[in-house]
């Protein structure tokens, strides 16, 4: 009785605070056509999936052409709202958007809570080292130091995969960039894109650093919507595959990723299930 | 709204909650003590008959208390080492140095306020007191530390106790630069799990809980050590 009493007073404190109202609702897929209007939300300071043009003021990103071609695909008008972190799972929650296009990777346990679409990016955690180190593989860093920034889950992964190097943390990754320009680290570990924009910098340098093409963890990243809503899920796989065929898919990946942008990154995952491997 | 607790039980959610209180209460015990003595510190300065000093006392309580907190941390953590040498740097950058960057940044922030409230309690000390010291043989620094501090700082304990409160919650914006600490580690278990409600409804209870707890000490104490007269 105590334990009911204590549950439910948290939960109209939170209630309260948040303003929430809970609903049993129908399948998301009827109201999106009905209003023919699809909320797509996406991050709102990650470049490159979803940030704001610096001069446009319009925000830009993989994530945010995925709303588009979404909602073209879907044959309704588009909704796009950029969300903070934090906000992302409440609002997809509390019905206040549809799908979010977040460059969410899978895990078991948040697919407890939401469902994942087909996988539409993956993203790759690597290793930076300098060119003329020796370095070719991941094998190749044993007894090695290696860098990672705080806390961040490059550093949990490096410390899983890379068994025989020495991970070192330091505070972000520019202190670890720096630590490998002056030799205090043979290796640095983050996501690619962030390695990428590290690896052309250096490109001037006299001595400059290169990507290991053997990542140390894949990310399988999928479009998310709620619990409960099977036909909406479906009728965006559908799109997906759509966009896959198309070349709508290539397309975007190029632009943001491929040979368009800085990255310069060759397209090698396929669309299927995020939890297929 | 349903709620689901039972993932706390699985992989290593409720340890890293706990070490999450652990680090609020140490960062929040670490900045209250080093606040309360410089605060100390900074009253004995103003009393001092030196205007520059005086000026200099003024100048930091404004910087603190006009300069939003979580900026204060972040030229703690981000801008002083930029003054030490690269070595230096590279060697704190690769230590657990947030916490006591942190830990500085809180309680320099917060002597600004205690300073301001224990001031505040001395001026309802009637002046005769002083001279009543003085005329006795008293030096001016002996009239602090027997007669009017003393008193003073009984008449702060409310405005000491909202402060206090007030740190406490501020202990979440040590988060920034990645101090582990309760509001930090409620984000990654979010992240990893998506169950928002439930990690804000926990973390939402444990701080409500923190702050009850804070406020019966300093009732406790106004009770102990009641002041002097009534003001």
């Amino acid at each position: 009785m105590q334990k009911r009493n204590w549950k439910s007073c948290t939960a109209v404190l939170l209630a309260s605070s948040l303003g929430l109202l809970a609903s049993a609702h129908a399948d998301k897929l009827a109201t999106i056509k009905e209003k023919n209007r699809l909320v797509c939300g996406t991050q709102n300071a990650s470049v490159p999936y979803a940030y704001q043009n610096a001069t446009s003021r319009t925000f830009v990103g993989y994530d945010v052409d995925m709303c588009e071609a979404l909602a073209k695909g879907l044959n309704v008008e588009l909704e796009h709202k950029p969300l903070s972190t934090e906000a992302r799972i409440p609002e997809l929650k509390m019905g206040r958007v549809d799908v979010v296009a977040g460059a969410m990777a899978y895990l078991p346990e948040r697919a407890q809570q939401v469902d994942f679409s087909l996988q539409y990016l993956q993203g790759n955690i690597k290793v930076l080292v300098k060119e003329n180190a020796g370095i070719k593989s991941l094998a190749d860093l044993a007894g090695k130091r290696v860098c990672a920034s705080k806390g961040s889950s490059s550093a949990a992964i490096a410390e899983r995969v890379l068994k025989d190097s020495r991970i070192m943390t330091f505070q972000d990754v520019a202190s670890c960039n720096l630590g490998l320009q002056s030799d205090k680290v043979e290796g640095f570990t983050a996501g690619e894109l962030v390695l990428k924009r590290f690896e052309n910098d250096s490109r001037q340098s006299a001595n400059p650093s290169i990507v290991l093409a053997e990542p140390t963890y894949v990310e399988r990243i999928g479009l998310v919507v709620d619990k409960g809503n099977p036909e909406l899920l479906a009728a965006i796989n559908e799109v997906l595959r759509k966009m896959d065929a198309s070349g709508e898919l290539d397309r975007i990946y190029t632009k943001w990723m491929g040979k368009d942008s800085i990255y310069k990154l060759n397209r090698t995952f396929k669309v299927e299930p995020v939890n297929a491997s | 709204m349903e709620f689901d607790w039972g993932f706390l039980g699985t992989g290593n959610y409720a340890q890293k909650l706990a070490t999450g209180v652990l680090t609020t209460l140490e960062l929040f015990g670490t900045a209250w003590v080093g606040g309360f003595i410089i605060a100390l510190l900074i009253v004995a300065l103003r009393a001092v008959p030196f205007k520059p000093l005086g000026m200099l006392m003024r100048l930091f309580v404004e910087y603190h208390r006009n300069v939003p907190t979580v900026v204060q941390i972040m030229v703690w953590y981000f801008g002083m080492p930029q003054l030490l040498p690269d070595d230096l740097r590279m060697w704190i950058n690769r230590g657990q140095s947030e916490f006591l960057f942190a830990t500085v940044a809180l309680s320099l922030n917060v002597s600004a306020y205690f300073s301001e409230d224990i001031r505040s309690g001395l001026r309802a000390i009637p002046h005769t007191q002083v001279e009543a010291g003085r005329s006795i043989g008293l030096s001016a620094v002996s009239v602090m530390r027997y007669v009017t501090v003393p008193q003073a700082l009984r008449i702060s304990v409310p405005p000491l106790l909202n402060r206090s409160l007030i740190l406490f919650k501020d202990t979440s914006l040590a988060m920034v630069i990645g101090v582990t600490e309760l509001t930090y580690q409620v984000k990654a278990i979010e992240n990893l799990t998506f169950r928002s409600f439930e990690v804000f409804a926990i973390s939402t209870l444990i701080y409500l809980a923190c702050s009850l707890l804070i406020m019966g000490l300093g009732a406790w104490f106004g009770k102990r050590f009641p002041p002097a007269f009534k003001v």
